[in-house]
């Protein structure tokens, strides 16, 4: 009865949300008032797919529905990323029948890195893809080993990790753990020997803190790693990258699967190859994947064109206190040809206050930007002057760079000269502030 | 003159931008006319230390801090020793733990710091994540920076921060925070407070002038980024602390 009530009042909860456009936790947050151990009690469908991570979190699911529907599924997931455990129990309970039965082949969970245990007492996934951890809002996660306790309670023994090879860190959930499967990108064109960031959180084994030693880097500390004392290393992929080639956006897997690169990031890649694990684990056929795939838009819309004055804009969203999304950006723009500009916002690091954590800055690899062809750069927002603080101590000259606390005067400075290409970087909470400027013409990709 | 710093564990130790502490003073203490010699110690490295004019160390993870720890333990005579003849040295974010007499981590097990001084430390499975704002006994302005820890600090006398209107202390929510003693510095402060705070970077400038036995010059570089930077702010977060 209870069930029966607690499903009444999710969905109810659910239309009347829609309605007044409300979001989709709180249906779940009634539902779990009435009836607590409410996920335990539905009938799940037979492949529960779970995704966490620092980044690449919903890439990677949306192209595990993409392609799982390609090929017949029926497939429930969270596209509105209320990722704790009220927006699970609402996605659950508003696909489920009255009886409790939940009316699709998967259900696809994208999951907060620090609530997936929460998430998890009641079920447990069938296939848990981790796609990495690094160093992300550490405002919120402390730490990336912090973030691995957190999520390592949420892995059942009978759950099957689907994990990536070439990352030290998550790569320790496979510890123990009977039932695991790698994904990996083996060494390829854009491979370094080092690492080339500002830090280098690869330096020493996650497990016995003893020195490691790269065979090669693909960025971060993600790469062939190896401890000099306790044979922590680099597993052997069960689904690689054989070859990848970002200038032609061509991607091979297991030597014989060709994907078209709709977007060319390497972090692009290893979603991709997330992704293909995770549906290859559900019994999709490797050509049906690649078709999925190279048939999928990347819908978040993280880059945007624009039209400036005589510039062409391209934006690319960063997160805010996340530098890899940051150097994964500015390392784009080091390796276009044509003159540029560029204008890094950063206005507001918190929607709530004004903080005065501006330490994520000095984690950003900026001296990417000491190139020829960047030939200006603008700071700008609120925190323009530890931009411009953090950017004094970089080999970047400084007559490239100058500051500019106003987002619109900035603007209206580039639209007044110049025709070169100009890249934005800045954040999901800034972008607006500067696309919806009239002087700003947004483009169709 | 000719300055040697010594940065402990710069890859093990490097959470939150730490290093931004070394470079800022390493910067200023240029403009001011010396020549500055930054030397990095791994684990299992020597090092000198008898004559060095700042040590310093940044903050870690709590696992990588035990293997600091149990690196560090083997300098912990020559550390005392330099702070007892007045060596200026900063111990950021979990690094200040590890000047304590024992450092508990979430499990319960117990670890024996440096001992340089008397507190402890007891770590556990909440973090306190906030800004800060405090008053020093350094100088008149406010201390601003953020707190990112999972540890509870007790038995420290002269804290570096004497009190906080915003933000986790020592030991407790507005309690003191830091160390300070002689020249020693320690806060679990995270990241680059040297650089946040232009007058705490004055304040180790100054520390380690004193013990040269050099006169300051009158001028003192400003670094404008820097200061307006940090009066936008100490400004904010003096509203938040009035709102509260």
């Amino acid at each position: 009865m209870r069930t029966f009530l607690a499903i009444l009042v999710c969905k109810l909860g659910r239309w009347v949300g829609k309605l007044v456009g409300k979001g989709s936790s709180m249906p779940g947050k009634a539902a779990l008032k009435i009836c607590p151990d409410i996920l335990r009690r539905v009938q799940l469908p037979p492949h529960i797919i779970a995704v966490t991570g620092s980044n690449g979190k919903t890439s990677t699911v949306e192209m595990i529905a993409a392609i799982l529907r390609a090929g017949g599924k029926n497939v429930v997931y969270n596209e509105e990323g209320s990722n704790q455990i009220e927006g699970v129990t609402t996605l659950v309970l508003t696909h489920a029948t009255f009886g409790g039965r939940v009316k699709a082949d998967v259900l696809l969970i994208e999951s907060d890195e620090r609530y997936a245990a929460r998430s998890f007492q009641f079920f447990h996934p069938t296939e848990f893809v981790v796609t990495n951890l690094y160093r992300d809002q550490l405002t919120r996660n402390g730490h990336p080993e912090w973030v691995y306790d957190a999520i390592l309670p949420a892995i059942h023994p009978e759950t099957e990790l689907i994990l990536n090879a070439d990352d030290p860190l998550s790569s320790c959930f496979a510890g123990g753990h009977g039932n695991v499967r790698w994904f990996g990108l083996d060494r390829c064109s854009i491979s370094t020997d080092a690492p080339t960031g500002v830090y280098h959180d690869g330096a020493y084994c996650p497990v016995c803190k003893a020195p490691m030693v790269y065979d090669y880097v693909h960025y971060n500390h993600i790469g062939a790693y190896r401890c000099t004392k306790c044979g922590h290393a680099r597993p052997a992929a069960d689904y690689a990258a054989t070859a990848v080639d970002l200038e032609s956006g061509v991607l091979t897997i297991d030597g014989g699967v060709t994907i078209q690169l709709a977007f060319r990031s390497i972090y692009n890649v290893y979603n991709i190859l997330a992704a293909y694990a995770a549906c290859r684990e559900c019994g999709a056929k490797p050509e049906t994947i690649a078709g999925g795939i190279n048939n999928y838009i990347l819908k978040n819309g993280r880059m945007q064109k624009f039209a400036l004055g005589q510039h062409h804009g391209t934006l690319l969203t960063s997160k805010h206190e996340n530098s890899v999304a940051y150097d994964t950006n500015l390392r784009y723009i080091a390796s276009t040809q044509a003159d540029c500009a560029v204008l890094v916002i950063v206005d507001a690091v918190s929607r709530k206050y004004f903080t005065s954590e501006t330490s994520w800055l000095w984690d950003i690899d900026f001296d990417q930007l000491a190139r020829p062809h960047v030939k200006r750069i603008v700071l700008s927002g609120r925190y323009c002057n530890d931009l411009a603080e953090r950017f004094s101590f970089t080999g970047i000259p400084p007559e490239v760079w100058s500051v500019q606390p106003d987002i619109a005067a900035a603007a209206s400075e580039l639209e007044a000269g110049g025709g070169e290409d100009l890249y934005v970087v800045t954040c999901f909470s800034d972008r607006d502030k500067l696309l919806n400027l009239p002087a700003v013409k947004k483009e169709a990709l | 003159m000719d300055i040697r710093i010594i940065h402990f564990y710069p890859d093990l130790m490097s959470l939150y931008g730490s290093y931004a502490n070394v470079s800022v003073l390493k910067r200023r203490l240029e403009a001011m006319g010396n020549t500055v010699a930054v030397e990095t110690v791994a684990p299992g490295r020597e090092a000198d230390i008898s004559n060095a004019d700042f040590l310093f160390m940044g903050a870690g993870t709590e696992r990588s801090q035990k293997a600091a720890l149990a690196d560090f333990i083997r300098f912990g005579g020559a550390v005392k020793a330099a702070a007892e003849d007045g060596a200026a040295m900063l111990f950021a974010g979990t690094a200040m733990e590890l000047l304590g007499k024992s450092i508990a981590d979430a499990d319960g097990k117990v670890y024996d710091g440096i001992g340089l001084a008397e507190f402890t430390s007891v770590q556990g499975k909440k973090r306190f994540v906030e800004d800060v704002y405090g008053i020093t006994g350094l100088f008149p302005e406010p201390v601003v920076g953020f707190m990112n820890k999972c540890s509870v600090i007790t038995g420290v006398e002269t804290p570096l921060l004497e009190s906080l209107s915003l933000g986790f202390g020592n030991d407790g929510e507005k309690r003191p925070e830091g160390f300070h003693r002689k020249n020693v510095f320690a806060s679990e402060l995270t990241g680059p407070i040297l650089v946040k705070n232009p007058r705490l970077l004055d304040a180790v400038v100054s520390a380690i002038y004193r013990r040269r036995g050099e006169p300051l010059p009158e001028e003192r570089p400003v670094d404008k980024w820097a200061e307006d930077g940090y009066a936008i702010t100490a400004e904010q977060l003096r509203l938040r602390c009035e709102k509260s």
